[in-house]
């Protein structure tokens, strides 16, 4: 009874989760169909998957899609992974010791609310136009957002999970490993799908920092010129490696906190 | 004293030396200005329960935490085995009214903790985890997560993990109050089997009569620990301890009865009435 009653609302949750992109196709059809707003705006879904097997056939500027997505994917990547090892480490040490926490207060806290564009300038005195610059504006942002979740989480844990510890032995090295480190992987993992978003959003803003590859670049070289089928194109390659990896994640953090929701 | 960590459940026989396993002498704390607890003396003999009973905010949980180290005295000692009491070690084990089970670990890695912080290699760890969900009776639960499991076995794997750890003393701060009726008069019968076998020595904070008088060699009712307040009231009950028919005995009626009465006078209390049974 309640078993079917539960598989009725999960059948609901795919239609409903499957039915809300198709309506929004409709509407964009519908809308360009219609001639309400004109195709250099927004172009028609045909003109757009047309431009993507173009991209995917010939390339963007030059250079295989493959090219751009790998660059992307680079860039993103080695940010997120240091960016994500840094953060989970300063923010779990700034939990558990107030010295450290000290330290990063304040420069963490003027440092988070500047959006990335504003950076750009200062990064490309700095670092260049290069790699380099590209790759640290993306690790800030994700660095920020796994110091803030893993700070949340250290200080989450239960205090009688710590008194327990103690009772049982454990020494400052054990209490932190095996009980705070894995209390806290909640908010860590939900960190990780977030940074994970703001990363991708911030790639197309460290591909203005120049170079010519990369979901960024290609995205901002379509639109100034005004080829809106292929500023499209790069857009839906960028949602759907979001799409993905978000999916993903989500999949993992299901694996990782197995324990999470169903206390 | 060697203790053999291997085999807790032959260890049947310990020393009966005449040092109490646990001390207080004069102890005070105080929070915010308030004295919680002043100049509260006991002791208690190895093998005893002794049950803390009174109502919330009476201060028996303070008691506890100052004997697991949580917090320190504010004035006086306390003493485990002879040693100052400083910080919590394992030598003093905590059964915890919420469990503070490890979600993410399974029932032999909660179980085990103590002796993978102690460096025991896994066959070890394996073998005792079987002994005690045995003992528990967790048998073939080892591979379950906390969150699979009842309230009542979850808290028999708390009170496995501590026993694993094999403490001098064993603190219970209302490990029960979150189980339903039934399982906690098992869970009572099965503490004092436990505690039969292994005889350990066990502090246990209870609110209610009936769980003092059932389990506890002694009952410290407390009535004013500010003042240093309380009665030392002996438990004679038939062997076993653990017989359900205890509870429907004349004498365990009866002195269910006198505590009630205690603690609904408002007579002052007597500082520390010292009866046959009480150990200075």
């Amino acid at each position: 009874m309640t078993k079917s009653k539960r598989a009725m609302e999960h059948q609901r949750y795919v239609f409903l989760a499957a039915v809300s992109p198709l309506a929004i196709l409709g509407v964009w059809i519908l809308a360009v169909g219609q001639g309400w707003v004109k195709g250099t705006i927004l172009p028609s879904p045909a003109v757009v998957v047309n431009s993507l097997v173009d991209m995917f056939e010939n390339g963007y500027a030059g250079v295989s899609i493959f090219t751009h997505i790998g660059y992307s994917m680079m860039r993103v990547l080695t940010a997120y992974v240091i960016g994500s090892a840094l953060g989970i480490i300063v923010g779990m040490l700034r939990g558990r010791i107030a010295w450290i926490d000290a330290i990063f207060l304040v420069p963490g806290e003027i440092l988070r609310p500047i959006p990335p564009l504003g950076m750009i300038p200062l990064f490309i005195l700095w670092f260049g136009v290069g790699e380099l610059s590209k790759i640290i504006l993306i690790f800030v942002c994700v660095f920020l957002i796994m110091m803030v979740n893993a700070h949340a989480g250290a200080l989450a844990c239960p205090p009688d999970s710590i008194r327990a510890a103690q009772t049982l032995g454990a020494n400052r090295r054990q209490i932190f490993l095996y009980v705070i480190f894995p209390s806290a992987l909640p908010q860590i993992m939900t960190g990780l799908r977030i940074a994970m978003g703001s990363a991708l959003s911030v790639l197309v803003a460290s591909e203005l920092l120049g170079g010519d590859r990369g979901l960024g670049f290609l995205v901002l070289d379509a639109s100034n010129f005004f080829r809106t089928s292929y500023v499209f194109s790069g857009i839906i390659i960028i949602g759907f490696i979001g799409l993905v990896s978000e999916r993903g994640l989500a999949w993992i953090s299901r694996r990782v906190v197995h324990w999470q929701g169903s206390r | 004293m060697a203790r053999d960590l291997l085999n807790p459940i032959l260890q049947t026989e310990r020393p009966k030396s005449q040092t109490p396993i646990l001390k207080f002498e004069d102890v005070g704390f105080a929070y915010d200005g308030r004295d919680i607890l002043k100049d509260v003396s006991f002791s208690v003999r190895r093998g005893e329960l002794i049950a803390l009973l009174g109502p919330s905010g009476c201060g028996k949980t303070t008691i506890l935490n100052v004997v697991a180290g949580f917090i320190n005295a504010s004035h006086g000692c306390a003493f485990i085995d002879g040693k100052l009491i400083d910080r919590p070690g394992p030598d003093r084990g905590v059964v915890f009214q919420s469990y503070a089970l490890f979600d993410w670990m399974t029932v032999r890695d909660n179980i085990t903790f103590s002796l993978r912080c102690a460096g025991k290699s896994r066959k070890e760890r394996r073998e005792v985890a079987e002994r005690m969900t045995n003992l528990v009776g967790l048998g073939g639960f080892e591979d379950r997560y906390p969150y699979q499991l009842s309230g009542g076995m979850r808290q028999r794997c708390g009170l496995a993990r501590v026993l694993a750890a094999n403490p001098k003393v064993m603190l219970m701060d209302e490990p029960f109050a979150a189980v339903d009726v039934q399982t906690r008069e098992t869970l009572q019968e099965e503490i004092l089997n436990v505690k039969e076998k292994m005889g350990s020595t066990i502090l246990f904070v209870t609110h209610s009569i009936d769980e003092a008088v059932f389990l506890a060699d002694r009952i410290f009712v407390i009535t004013n620990l500010a003042q240093g307040q309380y009665l030392d009231i002996p438990v004679n009950l038939p062997s076993p301890r653990s017989s359900p028919s205890n509870r429907l005995h004349p004498d365990f009626l009866a002195l269910r009865e006198d505590i009630y009465l205690r603690m609904r006078t408002d007579k002052p209390a007597v500082t520390a009435v010292s009866n046959e049974g009480a150990a200075k």
